[in-house]
């Protein structure tokens, strides 16, 4: 292709340098060139935020940004989560919390609203319902009602909570 | 026989505490997760770590890239297609069209109703987006771009995109191509006794009459539909890895459509990203993928894009419908009527079992004891997308539901009777089971009356009745409006006899194989899309057999391995396949007793089974005892001479009858005059599915459901303008509820199990989209009807409700402190609107 550069995407702490074109999506990016599949696409407007990812600590939807864009970034993806610093052996608290609480059906949303989730968590350990519910809103899911959701991420804090403790 | 649950037991029932917290213990029961606990889901693992297996995760050697050329008009003619501009780019393969489909006769493909619709159009287009061309090329960027340069000549025709002008006599005549098609007419159908119904009609003393519309919706899974299609030239074979609610049906109608036998094609239904109905059709885009790999000789994934999907793939609904009920003084209804009219887009493609062009629109006479019915449906063309069956409706079950439910409350104002009260006078009684109704129904089981009394509970529907009254008395800026919903859902297609989807019969089936080792594979005829069959139908073979469900693997989805089924949809899985995996445990556990017997050295006949313990022992003797683990050593190791070596078996299940869940929803709203926005000030909903394989499933399924049922109700609509254009097609315009519209839902549940189900258990995932929207359009109705409003139509925007207000003279004028306030999300108050 045309007009490729060469940008280093430092993904869950792995440094990836690929060359994209200036318009290829930072999602495509992840999930072709990288072969990071469990960031999805559920929509083409920019609604959805099946895509989302933490770009440098910021939830960001990455259908919504070039990959040229996320050049020298850090980002984390579903993937990178069960080797973060707060995880447990096997899993981070919120993906804990997700399976405890029934968070999640055909588990395509899933890896957008774990780290929506993250994202309200970092900034707020001890979020109430509504504030919960107003950082997953960028996240649509169709199979949960999100309730569940809400008390997947009210466990995820209750288990940090303690682990911080 | 000892070993069946017992169906006449009194069913422990309780209220789920949504305390949000942390359950300390998932599994209860026998503790092995069987029948009733409340497992956590095997298949959660892989898709909280993105480990998921997805069409679009495929990724396979030399794949190529699909892009649909598809059309900006909803009616032309094609004049030209000239793609070389699209061939000149570099890394394009082919531009495919019509003709080069023709060759192999792919051009068109039959829908489940009969109907024959272009794959690819050579001659009219019929609605916007329709598929046109395809270019395959080496990435999806590039494929992008030649579908761009792909240029079409269309000679634009007038279309008609509203059911009922397009059955004037001056209507644009959509499929000329049809040699017997003069009209844009469909079929007509009818169903229960017109005449004892009219004269029911004439004698009555009260007859109530209301027209409403079901709008257009949109299943919508968040994951769109795709397939990635591999010819293997070496093997003659065809693997297509697809977004399939049904992949045997697709596998068999892939074989016919394309001329390669069945047992070279091979339909993977891997993770499916949410189905609804929307995954059950076959779409031109699978259809083309396939044509383009046995071209090509390389893999071709096709993946469609959110506005393509909503856009293209099956709609669900779109009923114009007027409804009557004939009743006594009392509101004891006597006869119901139905008329409708019934958009099925260009081509009739409504998913549903053959001999049924409505579905199971017939149930329309509700969970009402009503001497006579009549209903009859005209189906029509229009040049908009097809589909119809979709989007939880279990074969329009959302329809007739929507308008006994709808009707039950306009009879209720009419006569000034509670709707709560007007219910319990109609509903058929619970010793009346099994019920034949007037439309021909044989309902299995329930205890309607019940389900509702712990639903008003539940809502504390007096403490609202009198908060309304007290609004209205203080002329309040916000109105309270109570709706119930008393619904009989029927689920479970279904008996062969009379239920066959492209002629194949609606069984399904299940296929168990225990290894040496104890543990076992369960292969299963359904395909999950988050229902989470993996886990429940562990559960049932840990149930029948005694083992741990950890121990069980459910497999689905792989024609190649897995039992011949008809798919998941129409909430059919378990009364079908659970069906199916109950008996063929039965049938392992049938044969482990003789294994028994011989490592005990016992008869068979003293061989006594124990669901409690989960072992077989010798009558007597309980201590002479053995697992299923040490059984399946047995079959292989040490097998009885009277028996073949193994332990596995095969159910394909036929069902007796349907399964009927029903279930009592209340849902109380609160008006605001001002600007038409209603909230949920309480959404209860009471379910009655039999009984239960993992409450926690149920309940996430009700979750789901119900808020679907919210969409619909307050946002969902996929909206034409005159010109055919689709104007409420992508996110932007087509609204799923965010966490921010949707409330904290309040479950309860009563036990009435299916007398002809294996396990009692019936269906449910579907009852909550069926029940939930009439309960919430009677609530907002409900906020009006004191001033005259017998109807609003869904969506229930804001500045529909605010019109409604308008009409009945319940509006008033913003208040003089008006602000705009933006929420910032750190607001006090619950965000539930």
């Amino acid at each position: 292709m045309t007009d490729e550069r060469e940008i280093t995407l430092t993904v869950n702490g792995t440094e990836h340098t690929i060359e994209v074109e200036p318009r290829r999506l930072l999602v495509h990016a992840i999930r072709e060139d990288l072969d990071m599949t469990g960031t999805h696409i559920g929509c083409d407007t920019g609604n959805c935020g099946a895509c989302t990812v933490l770009r440098d600590g910021e939830p960001i939807k990455s259908c919504m940004m070039f990959a040229t864009q996320a050049d020298g970034s850090e980002i984390l993806t579903v993937e990178g989560m069960e080797d973060l610093p707060e995880a447990g052996p096997e899993l981070h608290p919120l993906q804990e919390g997700f399976k405890e609480e029934h968070g999640l059906q055909c588990g395509y949303c899933t890896p957008g609203m774990l780290m929506a989730g993250k994202a309200l968590l970092d900034e707020n350990p001890d979020p109430e319902e509504p504030e919960i519910r107003d950082a997953i809103s960028g996240n649509l899911c169709r199979c949960t009602g999100y309730q569940n959701i809400v008390s997947s991420i009210e466990y995820a804090a209750e288990e940090l909570e303690e682990k911080a403790a | 026989m000892s070993s069946e649950p017992d169906l006449t037991a009194e069913p422990e029932e309780h209220q789920h505490a949504d305390d949000g917290g942390p359950q300390p213990e998932k599994h209860c029961g026998h503790g092995r997760g069987g029948m009733g606990e409340e497992v956590t889901r095997k298949e959660d693992k892989r898709f909280i770590t993105g480990r998921g297996n997805y069409v679009d995760d495929i990724k396979k050697p030399g794949m190529l890239h699909c892009e649909i050329v598809r059309s900006p008009h909803a009616h032309a003619r094609i004049e030209d297609i000239d793609g070389s501009r699209a061939m000149a780019l570099d890394g394009v393969v082919a531009v495919l069209t019509a003709d080069d489909l023709l060759e192999h006769d792919l051009a068109t493909m039959p829908t489940l109703m009969d109907d024959t619709q272009d794959v690819l159009v050579n001659d009219k287009v019929k609605f916007q987006s329709q598929e046109v061309a395809a270019v395959i090329a080496e990435d999806r960027y590039t494929a992008k771009d030649a579908a761009e340069k792909v240029e079409v000549e269309y000679d634009v025709l007038e279309p008609v995109v509203d059911a009922e002008e397009a059955l004037e006599d001056d209507a644009p005549l959509i499929r000329d191509e049809l040699d017997d098609q003069e009209d844009n007419h469909i079929f007509d159908w009818e169903t229960g006794d017109k005449e004892a119904t009219q004269e029911v009609f004439d004698e009555a003393a009260v007859t109530v009459e209301e027209q409403m519309e079901y709008q257009r919706l949109h299943p919508a899974p968040i994951e769109t539909c795709g397939a990635v299609a591999d010819w293997d030239p070496g093997k003659d074979k065809m693997t297509v890895h697809m977004t399939s609610q049904a992949p045997h049906a697709h596998r068999t109608l892939f074989s016919q459509v394309s001329g390669i036998p069945e047992h070279k094609v091979r339909i993977v239904s891997p993770d499916v990203g949410g189905g609804f109905g929307n995954k059950v059709p076959i779409y031109p885009g699978y259809v083309v993928a396939a044509a383009a790999s046995y071209v090509l000789e390389q893999p071709v994934k096709w993946i469609e894009e959110r506005s393509e999907n909503i856009q293209t793939t099956g709609f669900a609904r779109d009923y114009d419908m007027t409804g009557e009920i004939a009743a006594t003084e009392d509101g004891v209804i006597q006869g119901v009527k139905v008329d409708v009219l019934a958009n099925h887009g260009a081509y009739n493609a409504a998913a549903q079992p053959s001999k049924f062009p409505a579905g199971f629109f017939n149930i329309f006479t509700g969970s009402y004891d009503v001497d006579a019915a009549y209903g009859s449906l005209t189906g029509a063309f229009t040049n908009t997308a097809p589909g119809g069956v979709a989007y939880r409706c279990s074969f329009r079950v959302t329809e007739a539901v929507y308008l006994i439910e709808r009707m039950v409350k306009v009879l209720a104002d009419e006569l000034d009777v509670d709707p709560a009260e007007i219910r319990r006078r109609n509903f058929i009684p619970s010793d009346a089971f099994p019920y034949e109704s007037a439309t021909g129904w044989n309902y299995d089981s329930g205890d309607y009356e019940k389900a509702l009394d712990k639903a008003l509970e539940m809502a504390d529907y007096e403490h609202y009745r009198e908060e309304q009254q007290r609004r209205i008395a203080e002329d309040a800026d916000k109105l309270i409006g109570i709706g119930i919903s008393s619904f009989t859902e029927v689920v479970g297609a279904g008996p062969g006899k009379q239920c066959d989807i492209a002629g194949i019969e609606m069984f399904d089936s299940a296929d168990l194989r225990v290894n040496p080792t104890g543990n076992a594979v369960l292969r299963i005829g359904v395909q999950t899309q988050g229902q989470g069959h993996e886990t429940t139908f562990a559960q049932i073979v840990a149930e029948e057999l005694g083992m741990d469900v950890d121990d069980i693997t459910v497999e689905h989805g792989d024609t190649d391995t897995e039992p011949y089924g008809l798919g998941t949809y129409g909430s059919r899985s378990t009364p079908v396949a659970g069906a199916a995996a109950a008996v063929a445990a039965r049938k392992v556990r049938d044969k482990a007793k003789s294994i028994a017997a011989n490592e005990l050295e016992a008869a068979e006949e003293d061989i006594e089974w124990d669901r409690e313990s989960g072992e077989f022992h010798v009558a007597g003797a309980p201590d002479r005892s053995i697992t299923i683990t040490e059984i399946a050593a047995g079959a292989y190791m040490n097998s009885p001479g009277n028996e073949e070596p193994g332990l596995e078996a095969v159910n394909y299940y036929d069902p007796p009858e349907m399964t009927y869940p029903f279930g009592s929803y209340i849902v109380v709203v609160e008006v605001d005059r001002e600007t038409g926005e209603v909230d949920f000030e309480k959404f209860v909903a009471v379910d009655d599915c039999g009984n239960r394989i993992n409450p926690m499933i149920i309940e996430g399924q009700i979750h789901g459901g119900l808020a679907q049922g919210i969409g619909t109700a307050m946002l969902e609509h996929v909206t034409y303008d005159d010109n055919g254009n689709v104007t409420g097609g992508d996110f932007m315009n087509y609204l799923l509820p965010t966490a921010n519209e949707i409330p904290n839902f309040e479950t309860g549940h009563t036990v009435t199990p299916s007398p002809h189900h294996p396990i009692g258990a019936k269906g449910v995932g579907e009852s909550p989209t069926v029940g939930s929207p009439p309960a919430i359009v009677n609530a907002v109705v409900d906020a009006m009807s004191h001033a005259g409003t017998s109807h609003v139509e869904m969506p229930m925007t804001p500045d529909t409700v605010w019109e409604e207000l308008d009409e009945v003279g319940l509006s008033i004028s913003p208040s003089e402190n008006v602000s705009f306030e933006f929420d910032d999300g750190a607001s006090e108050e619950p965000a539930d609107d």
